[in-house]
Parts: structure tokens; sequence; C-alpha cells
């Protein structure tokens, strides 16, 4: 069952660079999608467009068959809430609390004075704090997150996306600012949400390594067109190649 | 790199402008002496030719300071005529300066002057501490103008900070309007002086402290305003990004993304422009702003130096004293 649909999805920034040149594809319920590529070659923009953070330039997004390529408003906002996203700077709030920030996901649906004043009610903070047990930060809630590890705070973004009750997760480079072992134990725990509550994921990532072990489907990005479709066992050394570039060489991560 | 036509129109405004030097200060001032008459409209139609002339030798010769600056590839005796006059004009400004400025080295070392300046230097030195209390009392309520100043200015300084703020404004043409409109205004307030919103409120209000708080308090919410939305425009975008991509509305944007960044540094910014309104108080005062500017300028009119040694001193320890204590806040806060 398709999820996502994107048709012939161009984006060009106002300074002219094509980001995007005519991306057509589908993303299936449940799956785990990995997007790879070099750095530029697309794969923010094509993430970002999806939960219309970046408005497409020419093209349909189709999200369970609704178009939403040009929605804006209201509209847009509630949209949005139903799309969790991480980002590789992790973009918590470093001075508020772990709580206060897993909170954040839920400014979709709570009344804005509500949250302005700080009032979440009761039943979303024990949310929260259960949330925050799925990602194993349960006794920290209260800590500042400017304390936390680069890891501890990727695991705060995840808990905050949880909050919105996700049919789909973004993932941008959610490891790439983190060491092999924080690595590992992050994306561990996307494929728990993806397996254990069933949360789509779409995630950009740079290691071939991490893509196979957790990924099951690949698409490769070359200068904003897909280059490769496929599962990750069929990456062989000539796509990888093609993918990156005569100079490559694949570099492990374990 | 300037294009060729403004290398054209700046070789005109330099032949101007030599040709004013030359005819109203060299010859009017220096050479006939005496003040120089109102200007006649055959010496403007003179101007012009002179304009014209530098234009026509950039144009056609290209040996002046305009085309060189181009970035013409000038070579040989047009790269020297034109460096010589580049030199001429400099010289001739200088020279100019000087003589507008009446600058006099035998003034400031005549036995006279230097004697006066002795025995005016001698009673700032020796203050009169009897009058102490009351310039402590001046000193207080040039504090507390500037408190007042700032913390009437925060507010609207505040609102302005993030509606002038390009990142906040730029989504909807509407709001992009508004941001354009605002950056103009804040500029132009705070390109006025304060010293000139000063003399405009105490035609308003009448002379005295109100005055001169309102003018600071002009001063204040434009500078702030501007402060305050550099810095906002300056927070990390991706967690703003982080936010929206929630489904945040815009003012849960603003209070979740932006102000966690921006709280620290806009406490600076108020605590430092409460430190220079205090400074700004004291000039404001001479105006007729109340306060210790004011008491400094009743002493001065009556040539007491010896009070106005006192009052100087307080002024000094003050704004040391506050200097001081904004820069030990400010970095307890970073």
């Amino acid at each position: 069952m398709v999820l996502v649909e994107l048709q012939q999805v161009r984006k060009v920034f106002p300074n002219g660079v094509v980001a995007l040149d005519g991306i057509s594809l589908q993303v299936q319920r449940g799956e785990f999608l990995a997007v790879i590529g070099l750095s530029g070659s697309g794969k923010s923009t094509l993430l970002r467009c999806i939960n219309r953070l970046v408005e497409p330039t020419d093209g349909r997004v189709l999200f369970e068959g609704r178009d939403v390529t040009h929605i804006r408003g209201r509209e847009l906002r509630q949209y949005r809430s139903q799309i969790g996203m991480v980002f590789q700077q992790f973009n918590v709030i470093e001075r508020r609390t772990v709580l206060e920030n897993v909170l954040v996901g839920t400014l979709g649906r709570v009344p804005v004075w509500r949250s302005l004043v700080g009032s979440f009610p009761r039943e979303l903070v024990e949310e929260a704090l259960q949330k925050l047990e799925i990602v194993g930060l349960a006794e920290k809630a209260f800590d500042r997150v400017r304390a936390l590890s680069g890891g501890q705070k990727q695991r705060v973004a995840l808990a905050r996306a949880l909050m919105q009750h996700p049919r789909l997760l973004l993932a941008d480079e959610p490891v790439a600012s983190l060491d092999p072992a924080t690595s590992h134990s992050v994306m561990r725990y996307l494929e728990e949400v993806n397996r254990q509550l069933g949360v789509t994921i779409v995630c950009s990532l740079h290691f071939l390594s991490l893509v196979r072990r957790y990924a099951s489907r690949v698409v490769a990005l070359r200068t904003g067109r897909i280059v490769f479709e496929g599962s990750p066992e069929e990456i062989t050394e000539e796509w990888f190649r093609h993918i990156y570039g005569e100079e490559a060489h694949e570099v492990d991560i374990r | 790199m300037i294009r060729r036509w403004q290398s054209v129109l700046l070789d005109a405004l330099l032949g101007i402008y030599v040709a004013v030097l030359l005819y109203r200060i060299a010859w009017l001032r220096v050479v006939l002496g005496g003040e120089a008459p109102p200007v006649w409209s055959g010496e403007l139609v003179a101007y012009g030719i002179a304009g014209a002339i530098m234009a026509f030798l950039g144009m056609r010769l290209r040996c002046t300071p305009g085309t060189w600056l181009s970035g013409a590839a000038l070579q040989g005796w047009r790269e020297v005529t034109a460096l010589h006059i580049a030199f001429a004009a400099l010289v001739l400004t200088i020279w100019a300066g000087w003589v507008i400025t009446r600058i006099s080295p035998l003034e400031l070392f005549s036995a006279q002057g230097l004697q006066s300046a002795g025995r005016l230097f001698g009673a700032l030195l020796t203050p009169e501490v009897t009058i102490l209390d009351k310039a402590l009392v001046a000193m207080v309520q040039t504090i507390y103008i500037a408190l007042m100043a700032t913390l009437f200015g925060v507010p609207p300084a505040l609102l302005l900070g993030f509606l002038g703020a390009r990142n906040v404004m730029r989504r909807h043409p509407a709001t992009f309007a508004v941001y354009a409109v605002l950056r103009v205004l804040i500029n132009f307030t705070r390109s006025v002086e304060p010293l000139i919103w000063a003399v405009i409120f105490s035609v308003w209000v009448g002379v005295g402290p109100f005055a001169g708080m309102l003018a600071m308090t002009v001063h204040t919410v434009a500078a702030l305003a501007k402060l305050y939305s550099e810095q906002v425009e300056s927070v990390d975008p991706g967690l703003v990004e982080a936010v929206e991509s929630t489904g945040a509305h815009p003012v849960q944007v603003v209070w979740f993304a932006i102000v966690p960044q921006v709280v620290l540094p806009f406490l600076a910014f108020t605590i430092y422009r409460w430190d220079s309104n205090v400074r700004m108080a004291t000039v404001i005062g001479l105006v007729g702003g109340g306060g210790i500017g004011t008491l400094l300028m009743q002493y001065q009119g009556l040539a007491r130096w010896h009070e106005v040694g006192l009052i100087v001193l307080v002024i000094a320890a003050v704004v040391w004293l506050m200097d001081y204590l904004s820069a030990r806040i400010r970095e307890a806060l970073a």
C-alpha cells in the first residue's frame, strides 16, 4: 500500500540551484526506506518536500492519495503534525528540559495559548514520559537537554517525533554527527519504531553498511535524480561507483 | 568594480568638488580673505563646466580617478595622470579641512591660552565638595531617567525586534511588507541623534527630565529593535525547522524555536543599553533634559569651575561603575 507518492517533483531554489530534477517515487506503508547519495544530491530537499518544509516548484506530492503539494495555513500544519522528523543536528531546545522538548511534538494539537503558558494537559505529559521510556531516557526527563550526549539528544528528538503519533517518520542523516557505536544505538531505536510501532520511515544515510543493516529498500540520488532503486543487497561495487563517483571507495561502519 | 556610467558620474562630481574647493576656499577665503559671498549663478555654471571637463577627460582620454576605479586597464601616462589627480584632490581636501576648522597651533600653545586652561584644570582638580549632595541627587535623577527610558523602550523594541526580523516575516508578502516598512522606520529613527529628539520633545512637553526621558526612550526603542532583530535573524534555522515540522502555529514556532535562543543575548543587550543610556542621559541633560547634565550646564554658565569639577568627577565615577557592572553582568550571562 502506498503511503507517499512523489510525481515528477522538481525543486529549483531562488538562487537557481536545481535540488530535485524530476523525482518520482512511492513510499510503501511500513517500509524502512533509505535515501543515499553525495552531499548536495538532494536528499534533504527530498525529505523536506514530503512534509512540505519545502514547497516543490513542479510536480505533485500525494500523502495517502491526497494532493498536499501546495496546501498552506491550518491545513499544512495539520498535515505536518502527522509526520515526525529527526535531523542530523538533533535540533532540540538546549536550554529546556527533556520533557519540555518532547512536548514540542504536541504543538500541532494543543491550543496555542496553552502551549505558550506551558500548561500542557496532564495526559500529554504522561504520554511524553511514556515515549521517553521507549527511547530509554525516562530518568532524564527533568534534566536540561544541554547536559545530554549527542546520542541522547537524538533520542529526545525521536521521542518528540513519536509524540506526533506519526504515520511517517522522516530522518535526515540522523546519525551523521554521532560516533559508530551511538549510531547503531540510534538506528536500532529507529528500527524498533519501524517494526514495533509500524511507523513508515524514510531515512537519508551516508554509510552503506548502515543501509544494508537497517533498510528494507534504497533509493540513490545523484544531482537531484534517482539513479538507483532497489533492495540494499543489490548495490554492487559498480552501482556504488555510479552513485558516489569514480573516486569513491566504500568505508565500513561497525 | 564600478560600471562605466558610474565612473563618468564619479569624475563629474570630482570635477565639481575640486572646483568648489579651489574657488570658495583657496581663492575667496585664503587669497582674498574674509567670508565667502553667497553663491551666484555664474559660479554654478563654472562648477558645471569643471564637472563636464573632468567627465570628458574620463570618457575620452581615460586618465581620471573614475576610469581608474572602474578597473579599466590604464597604462603609462594615463595611470600616472589619474593617480596625480586623485592625489591632488586628497591634498586639497586635507588642506581645505585645515582652513575650514580654523586649526591654529598658535592658539593651542599661546601663553594666554595655556594660562586659562591651566586655571580651568586647576579648578576642576580641586572640586568643590560642598555641593556633593546636590550633584548626587542630580546623578540619581539621571540614572532613573535612563532606567525609565530603558524600561519603557524594551516592550516596543521586543515587538519590533521580531516584526523587524527577516526570517520571521519573509513567509508571506503581507508580513514581508510590514517588515520592510518597519526596517526603514527603525533605521531612520536610529539615525536621528538622541540630542535632536531631546530638542523635539522639549518643545513638545517642555524642557525637563520628562523630555529627556522621552528622547531616550525613542532612541532606545530604535537601537534595541535593531540589535534584537539582528539576533533573531541569526538564530539556528534547524530548530525553527524542527518545531515547524511538528505542525506548530507560527506563534508557537517563535516561542519554542526562537525565544529560547535569544533570551540571554536580549538580556545582555538590554543591560548594555541601560548603561549607555546613563551616559547619554548626561549629555541630554546639557540641552535641558534634566539630571546631572542640566546641573553641569548651570554651573558652567556661571563659570564656577570648582563645582563643575566635582560634577565631572561624579559623572566619571558613575559611568565607570555602570560600565563595570554591566560588563560583569553580561559576562555572567554569556
